[in-house]
């Protein structure tokens, strides 16, 4: 009897860690999303080469390059700080990148460096944002890269992704074209 | 049974007693119920697994109609429905088996579900191998709560593959140390397995699923000098060798006899790839220079497989006698001079074909002695792809390889046609 007392709160235990760590993840996302700072990113055409995971969108991003010094300071897939700065039209770039973690009261999100690019005098590095998949309901995933496409090829149409930020930690809220989120465009266009 | 049916018959003509009559009854009647208690272990599991996956399918379609309130509350569901199942059998149906092992499967997948539904509502893009990780320890303590042994499977699998993911498939790559740990975290209930139920289906897959996940990450420990893993390599596959020839896996049947299986044919195909010149010459171009603790390692890793290996070895002969030992588990011994010499001579390419081809001449004399068809002609296979891997890279003339063809097919003929004749001349 003793030792099935000690095996069940063993159990409750596991449950609780089960529990936690899910909600932990929720936690750190919705502080994001109502204490954070929002950006508006500007997206490159959406990734439609990916049939196979029509889950979800994959977002390329215009401003994820900038100029460096010197080639052998960065490395591919090093742990990088981007700072942000929003431009005249609104939105966001990059203001610089540094190796060591900012003050908190900075906007900049944590990442990795994507490539390290030097020919002749030209010498830059991209990062990856942390905020590339955009998941929507199953049929409406490949309806809205299509739509984004689209998009793309007329110039006075934008498409962004609105990201709040909080001490290096970026959640990705919603995909908008011109204002308009593009989960309501794909259902509008449905009916 | 038909038994069953004679039984009264049996006991009319005298043949045997009423006691002798229900004693064999209630054998069959117990052995009956042993075997649909299996199937519906088998069935549970199953329906657990396609429950648990079909949940994470309905899932996944994302209806972009509900709430992120209601999603996540659709996300936590199955991990508390299955949370409150493994309660409910832990607390009234802990010596069903069937429960346990459906239960705690199902736990498993929710627990998956939910972390990776978690990610899909909050577009958390997510590394792969923190996902795969995070769900493995979080589904750790049930196999020893609810002695769940399918779930100590999926574990393996989901460790093997976190392993390969963060060094083989991974740029850069890096050596995935934590493997090793994850792995000891299971010792314990495979130990558990042998002790309880040595002769049980579970530890069966256990034998079969842990030394294959042991050869797929072997290989992340290498670093610089990826040509020295072959050694190692060889090592382990001696090493199962030695494991299969103990008293406890010889008596098994063979495909129950993984260590066995995966150390013979392991070590074969290991020899087969070094038996080209290739390597050997590459081999002579290797230069030893330690500069980081993990060139240590990785000697380290080397050094120690190999010498327990060795020691082994040594401890296993001094019980069994040289006789009934065949020469492939004489192999990783073997090679040691072999790759040593390598080191600095093209010899040993010679020696390995050598190898080779004298494993498969004395196989296919013990399939011989043994009247074994089998045995008999996995010799003759062997020799075979001996020769088909010279024919790519020799400048034998196409007359010569020609022959040689001609020569082991010839031999495939006359070998087993002998053999089915000495058959029939000892019926």
């Amino acid at each position: 009897m003793k030792s099935k007392t000690i095996l069940f709160s063993l159990f409750i235990l596991i449950v609780l860690v089960q529990l936690y760590i899910p909600l932990k993840m929720i936690l750190g996302e919705e502080d994001v999303l109502t204490n954070g700072k929002e950006f508006k990113f500007e997206t490159a055409p959406v990734d439609p080469v990916d049939p196979f995971r029509g889950k979800y969108i994959s977002l390329r991003f215009k401003n994820n390059t900038f100029p460096i010094e010197n080639k052998e300071d960065w490395a591919r897939n090093e742990e990088v700080f981007v700072i942000l700065k929003n431009n005249i039209n609104g939105f966001a770039e990059i203001d610089t990148i540094v190796h060591k973690k900012p003050l908190e009261s900075i906007d900049f999100i944590k990442t990795k460096v994507q490539y390290v690019y030097a020919y002749k005098k030209e010498k830059t590095i991209s990062v990856k944002y942390p905020f590339e998949r955009f998941y929507m309901e199953e049929f409406k995933a490949k309806e809205a890269e299509l739509l984004a496409a689209d998009t793309f090829k007329d110039t006075t149409k934008t498409i962004y992704a609105s990201v709040f930020i909080k001490n290096g930690k970026a959640v990705l809220n919603n995909v908008f074209i011109d204002k308009i989120p593009i989960k309501d465009l794909v259902s509008k266009k449905e009916n | 049974m038909s038994v069953l049916k004679d039984l009264n018959e049996l006991i009319s003509n005298g043949i045997i007693t009423k006691e002798i009559a229900s004693n064999i009854e209630n054998y069959y009647n117990s052995k009956k119920s042993d075997s649909t208690n299996k199937l519906f272990i088998v069935f549970g599991i199953l329906g657990a697994i396609l429950v648990g996956l079909g949940i994470i399918l309905i899932l996944a379609h994302n209806w972009d109609n509900l709430s992120r309130f209601t999603k996540t509350i659709l996300a936590f569901t199955p991990l508390l429905i299955g949370q409150l199942i493994c309660g409910y059998v832990l607390l009234t149906k802990r010596k069903n088996v069937a429960w346990r092992e459906s239960a705690s499967t199902f736990l498993f997948f929710s627990v998956g579900a939910s972390i990776s539904l978690v990610s899909q509502i909050y577009n958390i893009p997510g590394n792969i191998n923190t996902f795969v990780l995070t769900w493995m320890l979080l589904c750790l303590p049930l196999v020893y709560l609810l002695k769940s042994s399918i779930t100590s499977l999926l574990y393996i699998i989901g460790i093997t593959y976190f392993a390969c993911n963060s060094s083989y498939w991974s740029y850069p790559n890096k050596e995935s140390y934590e493997f090793w740990l994850l792995l000891i975290l299971i010792i314990p209930h495979y130990y558990n397995l042998f002790k309880n139920s040595p002769k049980g289906n579970f530890l069966i897959f256990h034998n079969w699923f842990i030394p294959l996940s042991i050869i797929i990450t072997l290989g992340t420990l290498s670093h610089n000098y990826e040509k020295l893993m072959y050694l190692v390599y060889i090592s382990l596959f001696g090493l199962y060798l030695i494991i299969g020839e103990t008293d406890y896996f010889k008596n098994n049947k063979l495909r129950n006899n993984s260590y066995k299986v995966l150390g013979s044919v392991g070590t074969l195909i290991t020899l087969l790839i070094l038996s080209f010149n290739e390597f050997w010459g590459k081999l002579q171009t290797v230069e030893f220079i330690f500069l980081k603790l993990l060139d240590y390692i990785e000697i380290a890793t080397i050094v120690i497989i190999t010498c327990a290996a060795v020691i082994l070895f040594f401890i296993q002969k001094t019980y069994q006698s040289i006789k009934n030992s065949s020469l492939i588990e004489y192999v990783f011994l073997l090679f040691i001079p072999i790759f040593l010499v390598g080191l600095y001579s093209s010899i040993s390419v010679i020696l390995i074909n050598l190898l080779i081809f004298i494993i498969g001449i004395l196989t296919i004399k013990k399939g011989s002695n043994l009247n074994h068809l089998g045995v008999l002609n996995f010799g003759l296979i062997l020799i075979t792809v001996l020769v088909i891997c010279r024919f790519f890279d020799t400048d034998l003339s196409f007359v010569l390889r020609g022959l040689l063809f001609v020569s082991v097919g010839a031999g495939f003929f006359i070998a087993n046609y002998l053999m089915l004749k000495k058959r029939k001349n000892e019926k």
